[in-house]
């Protein structure tokens, strides 16, 4: 189980983040959806550690972070019980597909070297790249980028794994088969927590479901709730817009991403 | 001077050959103390440290902005004037000495600038990718950023050591009898100066095509998992373009990549 | 520690006597060799059927070979090559009648013109060759596509190498001290030998290279942030 009690993070004057709660049990998905400038990835970030919150108190497991008062070493630790799948992959570059995934289990976990490789052979295979082994990034889709991004984070068997925004820097025909994969390591119980904006998505995979704006959770409940009965009425404008921009499909998508690469 | 023969270029190329140790000591002696000063001049630029990061700008701008020419004379000539009032005996240490070190401290400038660029080349996601499978910040710059970073910078090093071995040539001025000052005295003693020289650039043109294939097997081991990307082969193209040594290769990536 | 800054005044004020003539050293190997390697970088992307190896061979010897061997090559084979040349016609000429550092442009020049060659070229070939098409596409002649296109793009994604060629030069230009021409380096060697003062001097002479490399990157800098406002989105 993991959770977040009091997450507050400022980037100088601007909070981001204003005193964020959440609960993760064990086996659950939890979708993050929100506006751009949410604070939704930023949250993902933190848990991770890759942004350092101002305060609160993180915990997974048996582990608990208080943010105030954080050590290095309480940070390396904190970083081993979660594994994170990137908007971009981030895939080490100068390594295979197979190096890549056996990188965290020989490095950090000191997994004997034979052992890694039969590991992430099979996670491999379990997301389709079975004979990918050798390939470098380079030389990958960018769908199959990311299913290695997944293998790697599965192999380390954390406590849950935090997926920032998978499909969003993929062409449109590369998001069905990272989905698929999401989907049946999600069916085997694997704690997760995305941020994304693939609404139907989240309504088909997701257990429980927050909706974030300007650094706080607006409102959080079933697929169910959140997506058929918004009670706020900033959700249901985000929905709408969202719903909105789908339906007037990918022209409008691609217009958005051109922005954001220039901001 | 006499009537041109060119039985000449084939009777000095040996001759010469006889001391090109001397070039490669200058050479290598000048790698070493270049990479050993690199490293030390980069890192407070890498790593933000107030203060000892202005001395490191000013160190590369001096080393990058005056002649190799003046800085060999200012530190063959200078040097023991100048820690004389410390007590301290230069006029001993043989000219070669001050040579490679002078050398040394000029490309430590240029590779400090290729060390820091090609760090700082690195995605940052790399970094982030292994803080996330649970590396240590040790860890994650020894095994993903140091190994990329050398992806990047062995092509630039590479324009940096041909460089540096044409402008060994200039040793001659102080005195020592590498490749070049041999053409010279073989020259004055034969009065067949133009097939010395012949001689001598045909043994520099050779000596640069050696080095340009060994770093090019260098770099494709290297790159060998980022040969299909366009920017590190427009890299390559770029670092031929530019006569003064310096890192422009990655300097373009960079801007690229913020773009 | 002893450096008399009061002599290393004095010997700045003399030293400046001979900057114009390394400035003119530099700016003939710039200029001409820009013209020289403009028309072997043609030579090099239209692939001029026997011109081309020729060109190719050109580029190799030159930039792998050291510049002081230019100089020296030229400084004892042209004169040699004139003579017998003007015997053979009749002539009455003589190279010893040729000022030293036209000797010192010519070799500056064709080392100069290797480099700018592989410059020009990277530009244009920097060029995505989409804006050629589009200016076709608009109805432009190649002539106008390539002035009002092409060029510009090339020049903006040159401007870097091109500044680094103009200070390689600017630092080569000390070399042409080994053919007797007086320009800042052997001003500041017959300064220091004549004063019996060598570190003030050769300081003296490096902080005026110093300088003027750093006014050539600074001005180099503005270019670079005009025309790539002109520019903008072009070149990235």
């Amino acid at each position: 189980m993991i959770r977040l009690s009091q997450i507050s993070k400022s980037f100088g004057e601007v909070q981001v983040l204003k005193g964020i709660d959440l609960t993760v049990k064990t086996g659950e998905v939890v979708a993050i959806l929100g506006p751009s400038g949410s604070g939704k990835t930023t949250l993902l970030r933190c848990v991770n550690y890759l942004e350092r919150p101002d305060d609160g108190v993180i915990t997974i497991g048996d582990f608990s972070v208080r943010c105030r008062e954080v050590g290095k070493r309480d940070i390396h630790q904190l970083r081993q019980k979660s594994a994170m799948v990137f908007q971009h992959y981030n895939l080490f570059k100068h390594k295979t597909a197979l190096e890549n995934v056996m990188e965290g289990l020989v490095v950090v976990r000191k997994t004997p070297v034979d052992d890694a490789k039969k590991r992430s052979i099979e996670f491999l295979k379990k997301v389709g790249l079975g004979d990918k082994l050798d390939s470098y990034p380079s030389q990958l889709s960018g769908g199959q980028q990311q299913r290695v991004g997944i293998a790697r984070a599965l192999a380390l068997n954390p406590e849950i794994i935090l997926f920032d925004e998978p499909t969003s820097a993929l062409d449109p025909e590369l998001v069905g088969e990272v989905l698929e994969v999401i989907r049946e390591i999600a069916k085997e119980g694997i704690t997760m927590l995305i941020v994304t904006h693939e609404m139907g998505f989240a309504k088909e995979i997701a257990n429980h479901v927050l909706f974030m704006d300007g650094g706080n959770v607006v409102e959080e409940g079933s697929p169910d709730d959140i997506f058929n009965n918004p009670k706020e009425e900033r959700t249901r404008q985000f929905l709408q817009r969202l719903s909105r921009e789908v339906s007037t499909h990918s022209s409008i998508n691609l217009v958005a991403t051109g922005d954001e690469n220039h901001g | 001077m006499a009537p041109f023969d060119v039985t000449y270029i084939f009777l000095f190329i040996p001759k010469l050959l006889s001391t090109i140790g001397v070039t490669f000591v200058i050479v290598g002696g000048a790698i070493v103390i270049g990479v050993i000063v690199g490293v030390i001049v980069a890192l407070p630029r890498l790593y933000h440290v107030p203060v000892v990061k202005r001395i490191s700008q000013v160190y590369v701008s001096f080393f990058r902005g005056t002649p190799i020419l003046i800085q060999l004379f200012l530190i063959y000539y200078g040097l023991p004037e100048l820690v004389q009032g410390l007590g301290i005996n230069l006029s001993k240490v043989p000219v070669l000495y001050f040579v490679v070190f002078t050398y040394g401290l000029n490309n430590a400038a240029f590779f400090s600038e290729t060390i820091r660029a090609s760090v700082t080349a690195v995605d940052r996601g790399q970094v982030e990718a292994g803080y996330s499978i649970g590396m240590t910040g040790w860890q994650s710059l020894r095994r993903i950023v140091l190994p990329q970073a050398l992806g990047i910078a062995v092509p630039v090093a590479a324009n940096l050591v041909i460089a540096l071995l044409k402008d060994t040539s200039l040793a001659f001025s102080l005195g020592v009898m590498e490749l070049t000052g041999k053409a010279q005295s073989l020259g004055t003693i034969t009065q067949h100066f133009i097939e010395a020289y012949v001689a001598l650039a045909v043994i520099y043109l050779g000596v640069s095509i050696a080095l340009e294939k060994l770093f090019g097997v260098w770099e494709r081991r290297l790159l060998r998992y980022d040969l299909a990307n366009h920017r590190l082969r427009d890299a390559l193209l770029w670092r031929r373009a530019s006569f003064r040594r310096g890192g422009d290769a990655i300097g373009m990536g960079k801007e690229e990549m913020s773009a | 520690m002893t450096i008399d800054l009061g002599f290393m005044w004095t010997a700045f004020i003399q030293l400046l006597s001979a900057v114009p003539v390394t400035l003119l050293i530099t700016g003939v190997s710039v200029v001409c060799g820009f013209l020289i390697g403009a028309v072997i970088a043609l030579i090099r992307m239209n692939r001029v059927p026997i011109l081309h190896p020729i060109a190719v061979s050109y580029v190799t010897f030159i930039r792998g070979t050291p510049m002081l061997v230019h100089l020296l090559l030229i400084y004892y084979g042209l004169p040699m090559l004139i003579d017998a040349v003007a015997k053979e016609v009749g002539s009455g000429f003589r190279a010893a009648s040729i000022p030293m550092i036209d000797f010192v442009f010519l070799a500056f020049s064709i080392t100069s013109s290797a480099y700018m060659a592989e410059v020009i070229r990277s530009g244009l070939l920097a060029v995505d060759r989409g804006q050629l098409e589009a200016a076709h596409s608009v109805g432009m002649t190649t002539m106008q596509a390539m002035y009002r296109i092409v060029l510009p793009q090339a020049f903006a994604a040159s401007l870097p190498n091109l500044a680094n060629n103009v200070i390689g030069m600017l630092h080569g230009s000390t070399l042409a001290f080994t053919v007797s021409v007086v320009e800042i380096m052997a001003k500041a060697q017959i300064v220091a030998s004549t004063n019996w003062k060598f570190l003030e001097s050769y300081l003296a002479a490096a902080v005026i290279f110093w300088g003027l490399t750093v006014l050539i990157e600074k001005a180099t800098g503005l270019l670079e942030a005009r025309v790539n406002l002109y520019n903008r989105g072009g070149v990235a």
